[in-house]
């Protein structure tokens, strides 16, 4: 099943690879997010804000010296679940032109169709995302990584946007398993787009959101990963609480990762089986 | 959709289904391959029962759709070899018989392209090398010359020909090209509205229409109906108007050298002669009262032409 996981996740790369489509387009949409968005919403650019005021801003923005430093690992967040999007599209395209079919009549485990898209989908995205964090470093008062930080702290980014990215893909590739049309595909993921970017803390901290909306806004994986990577980038070393803090965050990751596998499991598996 | 159906097909035998689409084919075909589930019946694939086992079945099958799936941004030989791996060939033998299939369906020159640098021909023989490639034991063709031209369309059979006769490929084929049916299927089942209405060799199943049909035309001169009847294996005479008759005969060449003599004995002149041979076109007119393009926006091919020649 692994070779066939495998065989299955190296085609698709190669065709993304030699499409121009695949890595502009990431490149564009992050530099658009943090040199456009991020620059303009910077705190520190309101007039007055100076001193005191701006030192309480960047508490609230989690000890961020900008705002940018604070946005990339939401917007790496963002563009994941984005990405899926497009992603997605390959297997609504595959199922229609029947090149499901084919694969279906080979001796592949039906799991495997599954796995190897899961699998791609964690490449692609995780490529989108290191060109992110590389565009945050460039751009004019971009992301500042605390002294401090170190391979481990890096390793600590990558993980949480790893598992990120699996949560997105396990479930995004089981729900473009099953979508039976391209529209199809893009109601379902708009439709989760804006309240799953919204409702997490990629774009704002914890503290700005009404009460009612808190216990959401923290229970979302977004949140989970970006307040992970955040808490290594902006503190080079972590105390204790902030250790357990980001221990927190990678287990309810990885436990919307076992949720996801198992419904796109079903899902996948119903939408190969014979008719 | 397909409604009792019953074959068999022999091992080594190249099998042809036909029908005008909607008729069945395809259902039938994505039973046989697992992709659709037998209701009830049973379908045995290779001495697998295709319910049961489907995953014996997919090892020994090859399936090539009708669909162009192969992968645009991909090389031709990439394409060949992923389905080489999925179906765990390995490496070096992968290579080696992907090398072989390209050289035997023409594409030795254009396996390092990109399949978006193919025609619609070459993609269909490069999806013959990729349902090849495992070396199955059985190959499923789903309608191999769709939207194919004439050149191309005979470039394949002699590929699907080469396949069965050197290979020893048993082929089972649908197709809606009746005259290719016949010229390359050792068998043939007809299926309308998910029913099969006959099955047999092309040849047997034209030989039931009652054979070759003579007209004669001669010049003016004594009515020739009972010299025609009394013909050896003449089966019908009609008289069409004063000098032009219609026989209906086996096989013309055997009885047509008695014919001229006796029209020439009785002092009469030939002014035109000419016979049709039956088609796989009449045999499915006669057992589904249509013609198999009924329906279709794609122009017959010269069907009456044919007809009238030779």
């Amino acid at each position: 099943m692994m070779s066939d996981t495998l065989a299955l996740s190296g085609r698709s790369l190669k065709k993304w690879i030699r499409s121009p489509f695949s890595v502009i387009p990431i490149v564009i949409q992050a530099i658009v997010w943090l040199l456009l968005f991020g620059n303009s919403f910077n705190p520190g650019n309101a007039s007055g804000a100076s001193g005191g005021s701006l030192g309480v801003l960047q508490q609230a923005f989690g000890g961020a010296t900008n705002y940018i430093t604070y946005l990339t690992p939401g917007i790496i967040g963002m563009l994941a679940l984005t990405g899926m999007s497009f992603l997605g599209v390959e297997f609504v395209m595959d199922r229609i032109n029947g090149y499901i079919d084919m694969l279906k009549t080979s001796p592949i485990p039906r799991s495997s169709i599954y796995f190897g898209g899961v699998l791609q989908n964690i490449v692609k995205a995780m490529v989108a995302a290191v060109i992110t964090f590389l565009v945050a470093l460039v751009v004019p008062n971009g992301l500042r990584l605390a002294t401090g930080f170190g391979i481990l702290n890096l390793l600590g980014v990558f993980l949480a946007i790893v598992m990120l990215t699996t949560v997105f893909s396990t479930l995004f590739t089981g729900i473009s398993i099953a979508a039976k049309t391209t529209d199809s595909f893009f109601a379902i993921v708009n439709f989760l787009f804006f309240p799953a970017a919204f409702t997490s803390t990629a774009l704002f901290p914890l503290s700005f959101f009404p009460s009612w909306l808190k216990p959401i806004a923290q229970a979302n994986p977004i949140s989970l990963a970006s307040d992970a990577a955040r808490i290594l980038i902006v503190h080079g070393t972590l105390s204790a609480s902030q250790i357990s803090y980001f221990a927190v965050d990678i287990v309810g990751l990885f436990a919307y990762i076992v949720v996801f596998i198992v419904l796109g499991t079903l899902l996948a598996r119903n939408a190969l089986k014979a008719e | 959709m397909v409604d009792q159906v019953s074959f068999d097909v022999a091992e080594g035998e190249l099998f042809g289904f036909l029908g005008p689409n909607g008729a069945g084919k395809t259902t039938t075909i994505r039973m046989l391959t697992t992709l659709t589930s037998v209701s009830s019946g049973r379908a045995i694939v290779a001495g697998h029962d295709v319910s049961k086992d489907p995953g014996i079945v997919r090892t020994v099958i090859g399936v090539v759709p009708q669909q162009l799936i192969a992968d645009d941004e991909l090389l031709g030989i990439e394409n060949v070899l992923l389905f080489a791996k999925l179906h765990h060939v390995p490496d070096e033998k992968a290579r080696k018989r992907a090398a072989e299939l390209m050289k035997l369906v023409d594409l030795e020159a254009s396996a390092g392209k990109k399949v978006k640098t193919y025609s619609g021909g070459m993609k269909r023989r490069l999806q013959l090398a990729m349902g090849l490639v495992h070396d199955p034991r059985l190959l499923f063709l789903d309608e191999p010359s769709l939207g194919l031209d004439i050149q191309t369309r005979s470039k394949m059979w002699e590929y699907v020909r080469k396949l069965n006769d050197e290979h020893g490929i048993t082929v089972f084929m649908t197709t809606h090209y009746l005259e290719e049916a016949d010229d390359l299927c050792d068998r043939v089942a007809i299926v309308d509205s998910g029913v099969i209405k006959v099955s047999g060799s092309p040849k047997e199943l034209k030989m039931k229409l009652g054979g070759d049909l003579l007209s004669i035309q001669v010049s003016d001169g004594p009515d020739l109906t009972h010299f025609f009847e009394g013909v050896p294996d003449v089966t019908e005479v009609l008289k069409l108007n004063r000098s032009s008759y219609r026989i209906k005969i086996p096989r013309v060449e055997k009885a047509l050298p008695e014919i001229v003599d006796g029209v020439v004995q009785r002092g009469l002149k030939i002014s035109d002669i000419s016979f049709t041979r039956p088609t796989l076109d009449q045999v499915f007119l006669q057992m589904t009262g249509r013609q198999i393009r009924d329906g279709e926006s794609e122009p017959a091919t010269s069907i009456p032409v044919l007809m009238e020649e030779a």
